[in-house]
Parts: C-alpha cells; sequence; structure tokens
C-alpha cells in the first residue's frame, strides 16, 4: 500500500507521545543524542530520510532528480546553519600537496606509499573538517529518539 | 550609555535598531545598529535573526513538546511570536495571528475585541490587534533586557514607526499597543519619513544633493502595505529644511500578494495536468514561489526558470513529489499586472460596494501599484496652501524631483526600473526632466534605522522633517432642521485639526460652543480627509461629498452631576505625534475626548 493509502484509510500510526515522565534533573544526554538531534534538524529542514528510505528503482531519473534538486539545497542550508565544514587540506585537488600532520585520521595516503609513509603527494581529495558546530541545548523533556513526528492532518 | 531605540513595528517583519547617543557637545548623530532579535526559529531553539517576523501563535497543549517553546527570560510564555509563530502557523493556521497591524487600521471591526485569529476554531484564545500587536513589542522589549542588561529598555528613548496613511485612531491604538507592553518615552514616527532619514543618515551631505525648490516622493512597499509620501525641501532661515506636504491612502497590497500571484500562476498550471493541490501544498508553493522569484530577480541570474518542485506528502517523497518551475515569463506577467506602465490620469477602480460583504481585512480592489501611485500625486497630493511649494505640471500632478524607494519589494531592479520609467513617461508628458532616484540600501532595516536616527535628531544632533498631522479632521454636527421621514439630518462638519498641525502644539476652536449634560456620555461623529488641506480650524463645512472619510467616533463624560456645561474644543498634537481633543470649560476644567472604537460596527 502506498503512503497516502494508508494516510486515506485512516491506519497511519497514531502520533508519538512526546511526553516522557518528569525528566529527573540534571539531564542525562547519551551520546547518540547528538547524532539523532543532526538527523532529526536534517529531517526537518530538508527530508532526507524520507527520500534515503524510499524505494526509488521505480522513478524515473527526471521524477527523482525534480525531488533532490530541491531537498539538496535544503540540506546544505541546514547543514551549513549548524556545523561550519572546512576543508582538512586547503589546496587545489590534482596538485601536489605536502601532508600537514602524520595523524592518520586527518590524512590518508593512497597508491603506491612506501614501507616508511609519505609526506607528500597528488591531492585527490580535500577532505572536510567540522571547524565549529553550534547546535542547539537538547530539550530534556523530549524523547531524542523520536527523529521525525508522524503527522496528521485534520480536514 | 543611553540610546535612542527605533521600532519598525510592521505588517509582516518588525526590526528594532539603536543609536548610542553620544555625551557632550557632538552635532553629528553616531551611526545606527541593527539589533538580532533572539527568537524560536524551531522547538526548542532559540537564535537571533535581524527581523522578527510579525507572527504570533496561540500554542494549544499539544501543538510543541513540553519546553519546547522557552525563552531565556521567560520558560513557559502564552504565545510564541516571530520565526517558530510563521513556520507553525503555516502548519496549523487556525492558531496564527497575521498581519495584525492591518487589523489595526480597519475601521470595520471593534479593534479592541479579541477577534485574532480571525478564522480560530471554538476554544481557541483570541487576543485583539492591540494585544497582538503588543506581543510583538513586549518580545522586542524582553529580547533587548536580556541582551542589554546595563541598559534596561523602560529607560531608553522609543520611537515607533507607523504608516504615514494611518489615521488618529489606528496611530492611538498603536500608542495604547506600545503602553500595554511597558513602552515609555515613546514617540510615533511615520515609516516613509523613517526610511527618509535613513538615507540622510547614509548621506550627511544630503545638502550637497537635494536642493531648495526639489520634491522627494517615497515609495514604500513592504510585504503587506504600500505606502506613498511627498518631502518638500525649503528654506527657513538661511537653513534648507524638509517637510512633509502629503501622504497617502492606507494600501493593503504588498510583495504577498506578488507572492501569492506567483503561487496561483504556476498552481494553475498544476491543476491543468489533472493534479489537485491542497491548501497545504499550496502554502508550500506560495513558500517555493518567494525563494524563486528573489533567485529570477537577482540581476545576476541568467536562469530562465527555478524549479519550485512540491515534494510528496507523506513518506514518499520523490514518488509523490510534484514538479513544477516558475519562469521569468510568468514572473514577467505578474509583474506587469502590479506595475502596468499607465498614464498619470489613469486611477485605480474602486472596491465594487457589495451589500453582504464577508467581513474580513480591505484589500486593495486594483493590484496595480502603478494606478494607486497616479491617483496620489493627482488627487491626494493636490494643490493646496499648505503645499504651495510642490512642484507641478499643466494638469495639476504633483511632479517629484527625485525619488527614494523603501521596502522588501523594492529590492527588485525589474520593479525599481519599471516604477522609475512610468514616472518619467509621466513627467515627460507635464514638460519636466527625468525622475532622480537616492539611492537607498538596506530596503528592510532603513525604516527602524531612521527612526533611531530621527530619535538623535531630536536631541539636535541631526535634521529633522517638519511634519505635522498628515489630515484634516473633522466633529461632525447635525443640523438643526425639522425631521423629515426617510432622511438623515444633513451633517456639517467643524473643521479642529487643520493639515500639518505640528507635533508639540495646541489650538482652541474659536466661538463654537457646545452644552454638555453632567454626568451623561456624549459622543461626537469623527472625520477625517487627506484631500481638503485647506480648511482652518472653526471652519463649518457643509458640503463635502466623499471627500470626508469617518473614523470611529469620539466620546467624552463630563464628571459630576447635574447641570449643562458649556464647553469649547481645544486640539493638542502631542510631542509624540498623537492627535488629542479636549473640551474644555470657562472655569478651566478639562475633559479628553476617547475614542470609542468598540461601538462601530462594520458599514
Amino acid at each position: 500500500m502506498s503512503p497516502e493509502l494508508i494516510s486515506d484509510l485512516g491506519l497511519a500510526p497514531k502520533p508519538a507521545q512526546p511526553q516522557k515522565p518528569a525528566a529527573p534533573p540534571p539531564p542525562v544526554f547519551k551520546p547518540a543524542d547528538g547524532a539523532l538531534q543532526i538527523l532529526g534538524i536534517l529531517q526537518r529542514d530538508s527530508r532526507i530520510i524520507d527520500f534515503l528510505m524510499e524505494d526509488i528503482t521505480s522513478y524515473d531519473d527526471e521524477q527523482i532528480g525534480a525531488a533532490v534538486r530541491s531537498m539538496q539545497s535544503s540540506a546544505r542550508d541546514a547543514l551549513v546553519r549548524y556545523i561550519s565544514l572546512a576543508p582538512v587540506i586547503d589546496g587545489v585537488e590534482g596538485t601536489f600537496t605536502k601532508a600537514p600532520s602524520a595523524d592518520a585520521a586527518a590524512v590518508k595516503f593512497l597508491g603506491n606509499v612506501p614501507a616508511t609513509g609519505a609526506t607528500g603527494g597528488t591531492l585527490r581529495h580535500r577532505g572536510w573538517r567540522a571547524s565549529s558546530v553550534s547546535l542547539p541545548p537538547l530539550n530534556p523533556q523530549q524523547d531524542n529518539a523520536i527523529v521525525a513526528p508522524a503527522e496528521i492532518e485534520v480536514e | 550609555m543611553p540610546y535612542v531605540i527605533g521600532i519598525d513595528l510592521g505588517t509582516t517583519n518588525s526590526a528594532l535598531a539603536y543609536v548610542a547617543l553620544p555625551a557632550g557637545d557632538r552635532t553629528d548623530a553616531p551611526n545606527a545598529n541593527m539589533f538580532a532579535v533572539p527568537q524560536l526559529v524551531n522547538p526548542s531553539e532559540v537564535a537571533d535573526e535581524t527581523l522578527l517576523p510579525s507572527f504570533l501563535f496561540v500554542p494549544g497543549e499539544k501543538d510543541f513538546p513540553p519546553g519546547a517553546t522557552a525563552l531565556p527570560w521567560n520558560e513557559h510564555p502564552d504565545y510564541v511570536v516571530g520565526r517558530l509563530a510563521q513556520k507553525r502557523g503555516s502548519e496549523n493556521t487556525g492558531r496564527l495571528v497575521s498581519s495584525a497591524k492591518s487589523w489595526l487600521s480597519h475601521s470595520g471591526v471593534d479593534r479592541l475585541s479579541a477577534l485574532l485569529p480571525w478564522k480560530a476554531p471554538d476554544g481557541v484564545k483570541k487576543l485583539s490587534p492591540v494585544e497582538a500587536s503588543s506581543q510583538y513589542l513586549a518580545h522586542l522589549r524582553d529580547a533587548w533586557n536580556s541582551r542589554m542588561p546595563d541598559a534596561p529598555f523602560a529607560d531608553q528613548e522609543l520611537l515607533v514607526t507607523v504608516p504615514a496613511s494611518f489615521d488618529a485612531v489606528a496611530r492611538d491604538l498603536t500608542q495604547k499597543a506600545a503602553e500595554q507592553a511597558g513602552y515609555k518615552n515613546i514617540t510615533l514616527l511615520e515609516e516613509p519619513q523613517a526610511a527618509f532619514y535613513a538615507w540622510i543618515e547614509r548621506h550627511r551631505d544630503w545638502r550637497e544633493r537635494v536642493k531648495l525648490g526639489d520634491l522627494i516622493l517615497v515609495v514604500d512597499i513592504g510585504g503587506g502595505t504600500t505606502d506613498f509620501t511627498l518631502i518638500a525641501v525649503l528654506e527657513r532661515n538661511g537653513e534648507l529644511v524638509l517637510e512633509r506636504v502629503a501622504v497617502g491612502e492606507h494600501i493593503l497590497l504588498g510583495g504577498d500578494n506578488i507572492d501569492l500571484a506567483l503561487a496561483r500562476t504556476v498552481g494553475e498550471r498544476i491543476a491543468a495536468k489533472g493534479t489537485r493541490i491542497d491548501a497545504l501544498q499550496l502554502q508550500t508553493l506560495w513558500a517555493n514561489c518567494r525563494t524563486a522569484k528573489e533567485k529570477l530577480l537577482d540581476p545576476d541570474s541568467k536562469a530562465k526558470e527555478v524549479p519550485v518542485t512540491i515534494l510528496g506528502k507523506g513518506s514518499g517523497l520523490v514518488g509523490g513529489a510534484i514538479k513544477a518551475s516558475l519562469s521569468r515569463a510568468d514572473l514577467d506577467a505578474v509583474l506587469e499586472g502590479f506595475f502596468p506602465a499607465v498614464a498619470s490620469s489613469d486611477m485605480p477602480a474602486r472596491a465594487r460596494r457589495v451589500a453582504l460583504q464577508e467581513i474580513g481585512l480591505p484589500y486593495a480592489a486594483d493590484p496595480a501599484i502603478t494606478r494607486h501611485l497616479a491617483r496620489f500625486l493627482s488627487q491626494e497630493a493636490a494643490a493646496s496652501e499648505h503645499a504651495k511649494q510642490v512642484r507641478r505640471g499643466p494638469s495639476g500632478l504633483a511632479c517629484p524631483t527625485h525619488v527614494l524607494f523603501n521596502g522588501g519589494v523594492l529590492n527588485s531592479t525589474f520593479v525599481r526600473e519599471r516604477l522609475l520609467s512610468v514616472l518619467n513617461t509621466w513627467l515627460n508628458a507635464e514638460g519636466f526632466q527625468p525622475i532622480q532616484s537616492l539611492s537607498g540600501e538596506d530596503l528592510m532595516h532603513a525604516v527602524s534605522r531612521g527612526a533611531a536616527y530621527y530619535g538623535t535628531a531630536r536631541h539636535g544632533k541631526g535634521v529633522r522633517i517638519r511634519g505635522g498631522i498628515p489630515r484634516t479632521y473633522y466633529i461632525g454636527i447635525e443640523s438643526a432642521m425639522p425631521a423629515v421621514p426617510g432622511m438623515m439630518a444633513p451633517l456639517k462638519a467643524l473643521t479642529v485639526a487643520g493639515f500639518g498641525m505640528e507635533e508639540g502644539t495646541d489650538l482652541r476652536i474659536p466661538d463654537r460652543e457646545f452644552g454638555l449634560i453632567v454626568g451623561e456620555p456624549a459622543e461626537f461623529r469623527f472625520f477625517c480627509s487627506a484631500v481638503r488641506k485647506n480648511d482652518t480650524p472653526g471652519a463649518m463645512i457643509e458640503d463635502f461629498g466623499d471627500d470626508l472619510e469617518e473614523l470611529a467616533p469620539m466620546e467624552v463624560q463630563l464628571t459630576g452631576s447635574g447641570g449643562i456645561v458649556p464647553v469649547s474644543f481645544e486640539t493638542v498634537v502631542t510631542e509624540t505625534g498623537v492627535l488629542q481633543l479636549w473640551c474644555v470649560a470657562q472655569d478651566g476644567r478639562r475633559w479628553k475626548l476617547e475614542f470609542n472604537v468598540r461601538e462601530r460596527v462594520s458599514s
């Protein structure tokens, strides 16, 4: 059944109960809460979860293109609003570059890497670094597992 | 340090600008700063934005998760104001208050009664237009206090702007809203004037840019309203001074109308393909068309069309997507409807008089802004003794030398150029040189910046536009005649305040006394006219045709008991720009006439 049909038949899931028993102060957040929060933001502003979870095999490229064009710009707006992204190496891809650090997490060497390691090579990908993150504080009274609330329209 | 704060209480967006008052004898005013207004932008997320959207949402218990509407200064606010109200309100319109300012100036409804949200279902708490406006002002106050704890809001000097076209009642209600929000030391200032002050603030050498005899047209097109004003450059005591010589009618027409027209255009095309879109999808389309319009109007944009795809409603985002796009041709066609090239004699269509009309905002009947401008220059800026400095062509059309644009719609080069070319055609026909455009900047924030600058001007640190009240006001007096069945007693109008009566002045109406019964309310009908500028106080007008517009009645009750007290009228225009009428007895006792906005029913 299509989601529209489900909703037309009134079979849509009940809205999630946002209320939890009064949270004990001080609020304790789980490590996953931040990840759920950013998922929630991306879904709210760009509906990216709907897109990722949808089976798009049967749609033609034009239909997908129209949807993605609209979604990509709102997803980017949402991302840059909360997270400032900068390249790890601010160079030109395809040119010779010296590695700024030996940190394997910051620079990954590919190809014919000598046994002793390398200090430079051709820049293939500049990398991304979150130079600042400014997510709003989590609401301790809210269930973070709800990434997007169900929506019920009263007509 | 003391500040002067300028507040632009807009129909769709409000803004706050401030200037630190310089100590000592500096004669120039320092620059104005925009205040970033902390507000809820999403549930549980407070962020700063330079504009506070003038929207209020009346949250029900289940509208937001608990604690999600907390503000830094109030954990449990009764209402949500600003960006989040606008967002959530588009999904649940029955709880959304919008365009409160337009309701404030709408004489067809009781503006002190709780009537907003206009289409709220039973059980939703309603507010009056005055209360809603007061909530926006209170939000700005609290936001300021949370950011500037060393400079309490109540101690600063406040300027609140109103459209030039607001009549005495709407101004009085704006002042009431400010008082309800705890504002003290407030002064009202007209928006087009404020926009011009913002230009002066940016161009301190303005005396070299305009000269004696110049006439400046201010065109202000915001989200919901359009406002015209004429300012003359005059000379007094050897110095250039500015005087506001004419203001237009209140026109409920603006950028939102343009966006809605675009959404309708695209919506009809979608419907022609057999796809039905519902009210919520139209909202999305409306918002998408606004963004697309801005992209197409960007002078650097070469795009022929911009997609305005409506994504699928449920989790079937791709499957349910309705593909649509807004083309440059669509935009041109819609803008052509709002800004047609018309002759200066081309007047806007008047509202049809229908016996049974749905009560709601009195939107302009004719969407052509250029036709409204033609009427303003040919009729409302009509010849008068007061405005003899107004340059006119052979046909009597007021012919401005300069134009200053303000408001978001005029960010568009297309719109500015169209208005300039229309004005130039008119000027050419009257035998004048083309009009010069005064480059305005920051068209979204100019009004609040200019208001703050004006505040410093009142301290002698900048230039001040002389204006006075933009209308002539009258008290209606029924003729003493034998009653005739089926005929109303003919009404005469006593002029109580002349056009241009200045702030901080008062006058006594000579030779007219009324006997008022003590202890009983006396009601007077109250009228105004933006067209009749030559009636002097005390003049009795017998045959005024359609020139006068009736406002809310005014009433006064003399306290005490027994007897009749002969009184005469006294008119006061306060320093803050509010018109007051007083009854004065011979022994010097005074009673103020209050507007009675409650009793008037829609006519």
